[in-house]
């Protein structure tokens, strides 16, 4: 990292938080009390006036040089393929149907962080909560009962990265960790930051990415949901795949089918820069398998991930199959279409 | 027992020159007092409380200034004496029944004392009551020192009773707060029986008739005014200046004379009774020179009426020179310090006066290195956990909110020491007021959440009226009342909420929960100690519509302190604070600013002072790295 | 003749109390006596100033002209410095506690306390004498900070110039403290006139 780049919180206000392209990925807050996350937003609570800056090493929304990530996390020179490095790609779900019930696809996430923690692999996952009346947050796990409270998909962000600071500032050890592609992002440039990164990023056992399209902005969701006569606390979402164009809400006693037209326009501003859908920076990619309801897909990109997967297997925890050549090329064009519009969006000069 | 009430009159002794009143108001026989504690009034009722425990009166810490006055009217109706004393800003609140109360007239003497706060020192405003003597036509006293202020209070019953009105004395901060020898006269039997008397009414009808006679009571206190020894002439027979003035400002101007050895030169008309202005007295000494010079605080009071007068009198009076806050040459606004009279007469006389070789001197040694000192809230302070918490919850919020504010303690949330989160603080209960304008603008596309802070003293002395409007008018307010079980600022008054009365006496008290309640608001109460879960509850309560209610209750630092203080022993663990370091950046001592925790500069780590934490402990939960440590004493 | 003394300090050191005491003993000793106060939102971690004046004939008048104070008894120092220009001349005599009662903006680290060593030097320069006593550690072995006023009070009858002797306060004492806060307040200024002692040695 050049030094010069580094201008304190005043650069991560003036840039990110005041224009409204902040995607709440919670690395900021936990590291000091001046960002703090609370239902759904990532707010400035005081101004900073220290001499070095963690926040704007780490922010997936300050530019960085992405090549030096590739080259510490896989010993690469240059640009990928399309999904990121990786060692395997395969389709796979929970061989639980308990799993199964509460998982969004195939339960491959919840599956495979049980399996860790019930294998001490890891002695702690930081996944995100349900949100009740205020928005998801992230939640330190070391119990089943938490792990699979923790299932399915958010839709919205959560700045779970927040507990992972706190878990590390807290001394423990082993952190397993769920997230959207920034939040990968991020995290792996905590590796790489100063002062420290190395060594808060060694807490850090297993790192499983989600894929991901976009977020959306929690309030305003919220708002547009109370407006269309949702009462009552959303227990699940879900989009059907094309040609549907709808959003599912599903709660206690309602179940609400919504235009995704509409939905598109509660998308976090700040999505629209982010270039990576499959979470290239992880050990372990997770997302839906198009078409086949109840099966996850699954990129494997460090050996420690094809250890645990290939494991998981084997004590019976996971189911796996061939992935589809069409569901390949057709996850190549989204994930490229993402890359493309956020090089895009960027050069439109609308980032840093 | 106590001094003010025990001592026989012709003893020489130490008195405030509030305690002096209260002492001139049992001399002159009265059995009633009431008031509401302001800043510098508060001492007046406070004496007169202490005294009800050796003497047969009451008196009472009203809810507001208006009811107290009424109260007192009540008694002088009645035909008992009455003494009802406030600081300036109550006599703004007293208005509408005082201008009543002088046209209906009075029976038993009652005297009305305003404390007003030239400069402010411990005020929302500067200003100068003395302007409601004339608008409500009553007579008004200035003492000047406090043996003045206990004579003047003890003839002002007379007086009340010899024209059948109400009369006003005007004090200011530096006189009712100063301490001299008086000589105290003294105390009657008090014998007083009340009794109304139906065949007298206290009608303001016919009102033509009724101003008329009121414009004839005040000729007659003009008439007794033209022989008071309170007023005085000293100085030159024939002098080149003649100062007119009221109050601590003449005591300055008789010092400025004394020290630049002006008296050859110089004459002074001391006035105590300056509304009516006598004028006959007025007559004969302007008369003495062409050049006047007015003292006076705050307002050119006594310089508008001379000089309205000396226009109707010009003819035998010539043309007259005036000096003072017209013509610039003493200061308009603050209170009127010696060293602003020295400076006129230097100026005047063209003489030097001053030690500049000396203050030149210090000021050179000095140079600019002494820093202001800044108003905080005391160690423990609940305010400083209830405006954390409130910070906190606009943050997270971010749509720009914001308080609006109130009169107390908390009133100092205006500067860091309560993170600058009061935008408006006016008059009592106004913080509600002006939020029911803010809360019916959301049809106009208003959607910055607005917090309403006021104290409990504050809630029933004026905000509510404005629960009740907001209530009826269903606006979208949230009001936090601060509840810590005192009327802090002023000294620790009871109110209604505390279950004693100003005696001393168990009372119900008013709960303030059961009002809200009672108005169909639901109501939470919450500890100011615990900011993290009353920032969540004001988060939450600042997503709903209509008026809410939460009650931070926790008793004030001080009062605490004496009832057996607090928990716990504190210290910040020098290993684990990171100083400037990213990751804190000084936050307890820059952002959290209690006077208890002390930045080091040479280790570079915050540290407990010892000697000013009190043990509250809710510090500990604000330190980044778990540094702060509290543990049971 | 008059005597003109200030005592300044901080809100909640008792300066107050302190002024009380001393006009109540120089009335009984057969004074007139003015005091001066500005207090109020004071408490609240702001200044307190008491002028407090001696008359031998009889006169009110709340406020020393500028720079006409004969004493400045500090209890806290950077409040002794603040007051000198206004109030002080070169043959002023201070006595002055030497620890600081940080204001919150020092606190918070918006501006710097000065050197006390700087304040200490800078008041030798401006008055006659200065005495610069370690009042607060004394106080607090007496029974707590809030004994400062008393010792401080103590230590001004002590200086010749100023009409009260310690006697003279401990004839009053019994009007303002409960019986059994007596002695320790007894103790408090006879320790004051101590430290002047010591001084002069």
């Amino acid at each position: 990292m050049e030094k010069e780049l580094l201008e304190g919180q005043v650069r991560l206000v003036n840039e990110v938080i005041r224009k409204g392209i902040c995607v709440r990925c919670g690395a900021c807050v936990g590291l000091c009390p001046y960002f703090q996350y609370h239902d759904g937003k990532v707010v400035v609570a005081d101004r900073c006036e220290a001499g070095t800056w963690r926040c704007i090493q780490i922010c997936p929304r300050i530019p960085y040089e992405r090549a030096s990530l590739y080259e510490h996390f896989y010993q690469i020179k240059e640009q990928p393929q399309v999904l990121g490095p990786y060692k395997r790609i395969i389709a796979a779900r929970s061989a639980e149907m308990q799993i199964r019930d509460v998982a969004q696809y195939g339960g491959v996430v919840t599956a495979l962080i049980l399996f860790a923690i019930e294998n001490g692999m890891i002695n702690w996952a930081v996944l995100t909560d349900r949100g009740e009346s205020l928005a998801p947050r992230g939640l330190l796990c070391n119990s089943r009962e938490q792990i699979i409270a923790c299932s399915g998909s958010r839709y919205t962000a959560s700045a779970a990265l927040q507990e992972v600071n706190l878990a590390i500032k807290s001394g423990k050890q082993g952190i397993g960790f769920v997230g959207l592609p920034c939040q990968m992002e991020a995290l792996s440039r905590l590796a790489l930051s100063e002062p420290e990164g190395r060594e808060r990023f060694s807490s850090i056992a297993l790192r499983v990415g989600i894929f991901c399209t976009w977020a959306l902005d929690w309030r305003r969701l919220r708002s547009y949901l109370e407006a269309k006569g949702l009462t009552g606390i959303a227990k699940k979402y879900d989009i059907p795949p094309p040609p549907s164009e709808i959003f599912v809400v599903e709660t206690q006693d309602a179940k609400m089918e919504l235009p995704l037209s509409e939905i598109r326009k509660i998308i976090q501003p700040g999505c629209k820069f982010c270039e990576d859908m499959t979470a290239e920076f992880a050990d372990i990619s997770v997302g839906t398998l198009e078409g086949e309801e109840g099966w996850n897909t699954v990129i494997l990109r460090t050996d420690k991930g094809v250890e645990l997967f290939d494991r998981a297997v084997q004590a019976g925890m996971l189911e796996e199959k061939q992935l589809p050549a069409s569901n390949l090329d057709h996850l190549k064009e989204a994930a490229s279409n993402k890359r493309k519009k956020a090089l895009q969006a960027r050069e439109e000069g609308e980032d840093g | 027992m106590d001094k003010v009430s025990t001592t026989e009159g012709g003893k020489r002794m130490l008195l405030q020159a509030n305690e002096a009143i209260a002492r001139g108001a049992l001399e002159a026989g009265i059995i009633f007092a009431a008031g509401y504690p302001g800043n510098p009034s508060s001492e007046i009722i406070e004496t007169l409380a202490k005294a009800s425990h050796d003497l047969p009166i009451y008196v009472e810490w009203s809810v507001n200034e208006k009811v107290a006055l009424e109260a007192a009217a009540g008694a002088s109706f009645a035909g008992c004496r009455a003494i009802c004393s406030m600081k300036q800003n109550g006599v703004n609140v007293v208005s509408d029944f005082l201008t009543n109360l002088s046209l209906s007239g009075t029976k038993g003497g009652i005297v009305l004392v305003s404390c007003d706060d030239p400069g402010g020192i411990s005020s929302t405003n500067e200003e100068d009551a003395r302007a409601f003597a004339p608008l409500s036509d009553i007579p008004l006293l200035e003492p000047s020192s406090p043996q003045e202020a206990l004579d003047m209070t003890r003839w002002a019953f007379d007086l009340s009773e010899a024209i059948g009105n109400i009369v006003m004395i005007r004090s200011v901060s530096r006189l009712s707060h100063s301490r001299s020898d008086v000589v105290v006269g003294g105390l009657p039997d008090f014998t007083a029986r009340p009794y109304f008397d139906t065949q007298v009414p206290f009608h303001t009808f016919p009102i033509i008739t009724k101003h008329q006679a009121r414009h004839e009571k005040l000729k007659a206190a003009e008439d007794l005014f033209e022989k008071s020894s309170f007023n005085y002439y000293r100085g030159a027979q024939r002098p080149e200046l003649l100062v007119i003035g009221s109050g601590c400002a003449v005591d300055y101007a008789l010092d400025a004379i004394q020290t630049m050895n002006l008296w050859e030169r110089v004459g002074v008309l001391k006035l105590g009774t300056t509304w009516p202005i006598p004028r006959r007295l007025l007559l004969k000494h302007l008369q003495k020179c062409q050049h006047i010079l007015f003292v006076e605080d705050v307002d050119p009071f006594i310089e508008t009426h001379v000089k309205a007068f000396a226009a109707e009198r010009a003819q035998e009076l010539g043309l007259k020179v005036f000096h003072g806050k017209g013509s610039d040459e003493l200061p308009s606004c603050g209170e009127l310090r010696p060293a602003q009279l020295l400076d006129f007469f230097g100026n005047y006389f063209n003489l030097s006066w001053g030690a500049e070789n000396f203050t030149n001197k210090v000021e050179t040694l000095i140079n600019g290195r002494i820093p202001p000192r800044e108003f905080g809230f005391c160690p423990g302070c609940p305010h400083r956990g209830s405006f954390y918490a409130i910070k906190t919850a606009l943050a997270w919020d971010d749509r720009d909110g914001f308080v609006s504010g109130d009169i107390g303690c908390y009133s100092m949330a205006i500067w860091p020491t309560g993170f600058n989160q009061l935008k408006s603080v006016h008059a009592m209960g106004s913080g509600l007021g002006i939020a029911c304008g803010y809360g019916k603008l959301e049809n106009f596309g208003f959607e910055q959440p607005v917090i309403t802070v006021c104290g409990d003293s504050t809630f029933y002395h004026a905000a509510l009226p404005a629960l009740v409007n907001a209530r009826f008018n269903n606006a979208d307010i949230l009001l936090v009342v601060l509840d810590n079980s005192a009327t802090a600022m002023t000294g620790f008054q009871p109110h209604p909420g505390t279950g004693k009365t100003a005696m001393g006496e168990p009372t119900q008290p008013v709960d303030v929960v059961a009002i809200c309640k009672s108005m169909g608001l639901d109501v939470y109460v919450g500890d100011p100690y615990e900011m993290k879960q009353t920032a969540e509850k004001l988060y939450e309560l600042m997503q709903q519509r209509g008026p809410r209610v939460m009650v931070l209750r926790r008793k004030c630092a001080l009062v605490q302190g004496r009832e057996g203080g607090f928990p716990y022993g504190m210290h910040v663990d020098q290993d684990l604070c990171i100083g400037e370091e990213c990751g804190c950046g000084r936050y307890c001592t820059r952002i959290f600013r209690c006077p208890g925790l002390i930045w080091d500069k040479e280790k570079k780590k915050a540290v407990i002072d010892q000697v000013i934490c009190v043990g509250c402990g809710i510090c500990a939960e604000i330190c980044p790295q778990g540094a702060i440590k509290k543990e049971l004493k | 003749m008059e005597i003109n003394t200030i005592i300044t300090g901080v809100g909640g050191q008792g300066n107050v109390l302190a002024s009380q005491i001393l006009g109540n003993a120089a009335v009984h000793k057969g004074f007139h006596v003015s005091i001066g106060e500005t207090f109020g939102l004071s408490q609240r971690g702001g200044a307190v100033m008491s002028h407090v004046r001696l008359f031998r004939e009889p006169k009110y008048s709340p406020l020393i002209p500028p720079n006409m104070a004969h004493i400045i008894v500090g209890l806290e120092p950077l409040e002794a410095l603040r007051i000198t220009r206004e109030f002080a001349n070169p043959e002023t005599l201070f006595i002055v506690n030497s620890r600081p009662i940080h204001p919150l903006n020092v606190i918070a680290g918006d501006v710097d306390y000065p050197d006390v060593r700087w304040i200490r030097n800078v008041l030798e320069q401006c008055g006659s004498k200065l005495y610069w006593l370690e009042g607060t550690q004394i106080a607090i072995d007496l029974g707590g900070p809030i004994m400062l006023n008393m010792l401080m009070l103590g230590a001004l009858c002590a200086i010749e110039m100023f009409p009260l002797e310690v006697r003279d306060i401990k004839a009053v004492l019994g009007e303002t403290f409960p019986k059994s806060k007596l002695e320790m307040n007894y103790k408090a200024l006879d320790m004051g006139k101590e430290l002047i002692r010591n001084h002069e040695n």
